[in-house]
């Protein structure tokens, strides 16, 4: 009877690490989903002088978009906390869309090499981002599934974990890149 | 708070049957259909073996059975090793790189950051027709393969379509077993001939007088050799079916889009022309290069263009 006992106190036991194993296991695959939205905002930040340079060439006159795009890049670059990083990223996606939208009105501009380029990186970017927003937010439905549902809820509250928000995915084509991120709480 | 996680299409009809089932059950039971073939074709091979063995020579058993197990082994091996750079050799594929071809590059990094799988090396292969395959025995060595018409007719929503799918194809680990399956295909094929001449050459090497257990071998060594190509095949080809279909489902999932990968299939559908590739590699792509619009049939690597759109849109 003793036995029993024992052996069913050590399969509990085995049990309960593997769970909390698991637990930590989905909580880090959500922070690391994190940083491959972060790569994708610090590569964009970095291309942005190069495109106002580009755009200056052909459009000098039009400041106030310029502005905006530089105002942008400040913050973006002040950023600390994941919800000041995401407002600062909203704010460059507009500001970046509205450069685009006066390039139209520069055929030159338009049809040059290197603005071309810039044009396909950043749009590429826009739509990484959409993309690895969509793989954190899987991340973070997995992790909040294990704390939440039975047995996982037990172990959650003594390790202190406890659900994370999802970035909101606006209902958007993602052909016209928008991203949103504000936190969805 | 978690009501704004938006739907996820996980769930769809299965035209077939009518039912919803979801997509993980989905993948599950292509899973345990897919190993059970391959169980199956593998008897298949060994069963020749031990048959020749039992017609020819019952002590000489362990010699076929053994040729049998050395064929699948090597081929398999083969395949598993090497079929990437025979099929993108066979297609003519040349790599992309980042200069010229930035827009494929770009969809394809974004593709594989949704799908959580490392970004596949790309090729490109010159010819206005629009097709793609996917090759390398698994993620880490994931390859995709477009044609530069495909690049050209598509819009980045349907491009993304055919990547996912494609990224399917290697996230599922479906090259590794269509190539295995390829290569048992063969090895069932070699055995058939290397029983047929010596049948013809050799004769018996027997001298201890026909056995009764030994005619009935040969009968049944006779009638397995006609049938098993046969019946391989086409276990081959139902599993490559399943597997489009499967692809489909999941790149539609991974991209959250099940309409832009629709629209590419139309587009595909409608063009009109070609891709000349040899007859050993046409089940690898997107779509098949010769044969669009074939009915359900049981010789088809790929189920009909129009049932696979169909099931795309009832998701």
């Amino acid at each position: 009877m003793g036995w029993i006992v024992l052996i069913i106190l050590v399969a509990l036991a085995l049990y309960a690490v593997y769970l909390y194993n698991r637990i930590v296991t989905l909580e880090n695959r959500y922070q690391n989903a994190w940083s491959q939205i972060d790569v994708q905002l610090k590569r964009r930040t970095d291309l942005v002088p190069n495109l106002v340079e580009t755009v200056k060439g052909y459009a000098a006159h039009e400041k106030e978009v310029f502005t905006r795009v530089a105002e942008s890049r400040e913050r973006m670059l002040r950023a600390g906390s994941i919800d000041e990083q995401a407002e600062a990223a909203n704010m460059m996606t507009a500001a970046l869309r509205s450069v685009f939208a006066i390039a139209e009105n520069y055929p030159e501009l338009k049809a040059n090499e290197n603005f071309r380029v810039l044009q396909e990186e950043l749009a590429g970017i826009e739509n990484k981002i959409a993309y690895a927003r969509q793989f954190y937010n899987d991340a973070v439905l997995q992790f909040n599934n294990a704390i939440k549902t039975v047995p996982g809820v037990f172990l959650a509250g003594p390790m202190g974990k406890r659900p994370h928000v999802y970035l909101e995915i606006p209902e958007t084509e993602r052909e016209v890149p928008q991203v949103s991120f504000r936190p969805a709480s | 708070m978690d009501d704004q996680r938006p739907q996820l299409p996980n769930v769809f009809t299965d035209q077939a049957t009518g039912q919803r089932i979801s997509l993980l059950d989905w993948q599950a039971s292509n899973r345990r259909a897919s190993w059970l073939l391959s169980l199956f074709m593998i008897g298949l091979l060994g069963g020749i073996g031990y048959l020749a063995a039992l017609a020819f020579d019952p002590g000489g058993a362990i010699f076929f059975v053994g040729i049998a197990a050395v064929l699948a082994v090597t081929q398999s091996a083969a395949a598993y090793w090497f079929s990437d750079k025979m099929a993108l050799a066979a297609a003519g594929a040349r790599p992309a790189t980042v200069q010229e071809h930035r827009y494929l590059v770009n969809v394809t990094e974004a593709v594989a950051i949704g799908a959580g799988v490392p970004a596949p090396k790309l090729y490109v292969i010159d010819s206005p027709v629009p097709n793609a395959f996917a090759t390398g025995r698994d993620p880490e060595h994931g390859t995709i393969a477009v044609t530069s018409g495909l690049i050209k007719l598509l819009d980045r929503q349907e491009l993304e379509g055919v990547v996912a799918h494609e990224m399917a194809h290697i996230k599922n680990y479906d090259i590794r077993l269509m190539s295995m399956l390829a290569a048992t295909l063969g090895a069932i094929v070699l055995l058939r001939d290397l029983v047929l001449r010596s049948l013809r050459f050799g004769g018996r090497r027997s001298g201890r007088g026909g056995g009764r257990a030994q005619a009935i071998g040969m009968i049944l060594l006779v009638v397995l050799l006609i049938v098993a190509p046969l019946l391989a095949s086409l276990l081959r080809l139902a599993v490559s079916r399943r597997r489009e279909f499967l692809a489909d489902a999941t790149g539609a999932y991974i991209t959250r889009n099940p309409e832009g990968l629709a629209r590419a299939l139309e587009k595909l559908r409608d063009f009109k022309g070609k891709l000349e590739v040899s007859e050993g590699v046409r089940h690898m792509f997107f779509i098949n290069p010769v044969l669009k619009l074939n009915a359900n049939s049981l010789l088809a690597t790929h189920p009909p263009i129009e049932e696979r759109i169909n099931r795309l849109r009832r998701m």
